[in-house]
């Protein structure tokens, strides 16, 4: 039973800030998470080597893998923080524990990322229902729980990011869309309501960094915290976009 | 002083990977047909190539006259540039452009699928030397083969048995090519939603592996044949024929 747990943590002041790495041991208690590790090192923000710092800026909220915000790379893998069990990881890491800012997003300080390019994605294609209007549009259609059972499972997604970072296409030369948004066109347009801007979505896809970046590496689906099935998902909306590209073709 | 407030624009300016070009651009109808490419007319190439090729296990005479029937199709100098080179040129250079443009990330996460992305695009680049240098030597230099059919087998062996690299050349281009069809046709299945399901794609992935397995076993029998199982002889086999045949005269109408 080990006394401490070592932590090495990537630090950075701000955005334009240059990276630093600190160390730190904190007393061992069974049965943490990667995020009351942090909070552990905000209650005595003080290095190993005995210099005073600052606490570790993270982000998390619900602390049970339902906001997706609390991403990051632990022992060097994209996970969340708050299903990452210290026990694990420091078997894992060979009694050391590794923490580090996702590497795909822009850092906002420490271990907090801006991840709006994948909020900014999912505007793009539209991904919600449009029900606003100015009048009360009624009841909208019943949904078959042939359909329900389908979209269930991309329904679950937290917007956690981690399908991005693990992707090999997902970067800034590619500026691929990424899988998450990808489930989330499907989920919309498979609602029955969603449906009426399928199309928009699907065009929306064929544009640079779209579906067809995919190289199916099948990553997304292996991270995905949340069990998504976002291969099915690709697949899927690259047989929808081919089609809706024919179609447009000759419609023209 | 009143000051008009601006809207603030719809996309922000974000750092790092850019936001989806919604509908913009053509980069969808050039990844499509670097995909569709690879399966025909390339693919479909390479099983008639290796098809041919295994004809060499019948002897020089076969292979001369197999050749001879391939360099007899009509229009044959435009199905070659047409259906061969071409796209081949395409899906090289484009295949090319796909993997200097991946982040490969296996030593971080070496999952299985994450191996095989690698992969393509390793045996795509060994694919890609090794056809520019075979094409070179075997279609563009050397004894030309569609005026002279029947040196095809001694050009074959000349070549296999003349450099002590050759070989094993020979030898890892046909696996890796082999490789890269069979986990391009899968990918294909993949990505164009063929094969949407993990089971279905799990099933097609054996479809898949035993036929680059038979593609290339028949690939490396037809290598070792022509290297090993007869002497070298430079002799023409299907010498150019005249034939002294003198077609009837017409007689003259009354």
């Amino acid at each position: 039973m080990p006394t401490t747990i070592e932590v090495e943590i990537k630090r950075q002041n701000g955005p334009d800030g240059t990276g630093a790495v600190e160390n730190f041991s904190i007393p061992y208690r069974p049965n943490m998470n990667i995020t009351s590790l942090l909070g552990e090192i905000a209650l005595n923000p003080v290095t190993k080597e005995g210099k005073a710092t600052t606490p570790i800026t993270y982000d998390s909220n619900c602390l049970e893998e339902i906001c997706g915000s609390c991403a990051m790379l632990i022992n060097g893998k994209a996970r969340m923080a708050c299903s990452a069990l210290v026990d694990k990881m420091l078997e894992e890491g060979g009694g050391k524990i590794k923490l580090a800012p996702l590497s795909k997003f822009p850092v906002v300080r420490d271990l907090a990322v801006d991840r709006a390019v994948l909020f900014e994605n999912l505007k793009k294609v539209k991904a919600w229902v449009p029900i606003d209007g100015t009048y009360d549009l009624g009841a909208g259609p019943k949904q078959a729980p042939q359909i329900q059972e389908e979209r269930y499972p991309l329904s679950n997604c937290i917007s956690c990011t981690i399908c991005m970072e693990v992707c090999p296409q997902f970067n800034d030369v590619t500026n691929f869309v990424g899988a998450a948004t990808i489930g989330q066109a499907k989920l919309f347009n498979m609602d029955p309501s969603g449906s009426v801007l399928k199309e928009e979505r699907l065009r929306a896809l064929s544009g640079d960094g779209g579906v067809q970046e995919c190289g199916f590496a099948q990553n997304c689906v292996q991270a995905c915290p949340k069990g998504l099935p976002l291969t099915e998902a690709i697949s899927d909306i690259g047989r929808d976009v081919f089609v809706q590209k024919v179609k447009d073709f000759f419609r023209a | 002083m009143a000051t008009t407030a601006s809207a603030p624009p719809a996309t922000p300016q974000l750092k790092g990977v850019q936001p989806l070009r919604a509908g913009e651009g053509n980069s969808f109808l050039w990844r499509r047909l670097h995909s569709l490419t690879g399966i025909v007319p390339i693919g479909a190439f390479l099983i008639e190539h290796i098809v041919s090729n295994f004809e060499v296990v019948n002897g020089p005479l076969a292979y001369a006259q197999q050749v001879k029937f391939l360099n007899g199709l009509p229009l044959v100098r435009v199905l070659e540039w047409g259906l061969i080179f071409i796209p081949l040129l395409y899906h090289a250079l484009y295949g090319v452009f796909i993997a200097v443009r991946g982040r490969t990330n296996v030593n971080v996460y070496p999952w299985a699928g994450n191996w095989m992305y690698l992969s393509q695009r390793v045996t795509g680049l060994i694919a890609f030397a090794y056809i520019l240098y075979h094409v070179l030597t075997q279609r563009f230099m050397g004894v030309s083969l569609p005026e002279h059919p029947g040196l095809a087998y001694a050009k074959v062996q000349f070549e296999l048995l003349s450099h002590w690299y050759a070989i094993p050349v020979y030898v890892i281009a046909m696996i890796a090519t082999c490789w890269h069809f069979a986990y391009g046709i899968w990918l294909f299945a993949a990505k164009w939603g063929i094969t949407p399901g993990n089971v279905a794609r799990r099933r097609f992935g054996w479809v898949c592996t035993i036929g680059g397995a038979v593609l290339c076993i028949m690939g490396l029998v037809s290598i070792f044949t022509v290297a090993y199982s007869r002497p070298y002889s430079p002799e023409d086999v299907m010498p150019a024929q005249y034939d002294n045949v003198v077609a009837p005269t017409v007689p003259p109408q009354q």
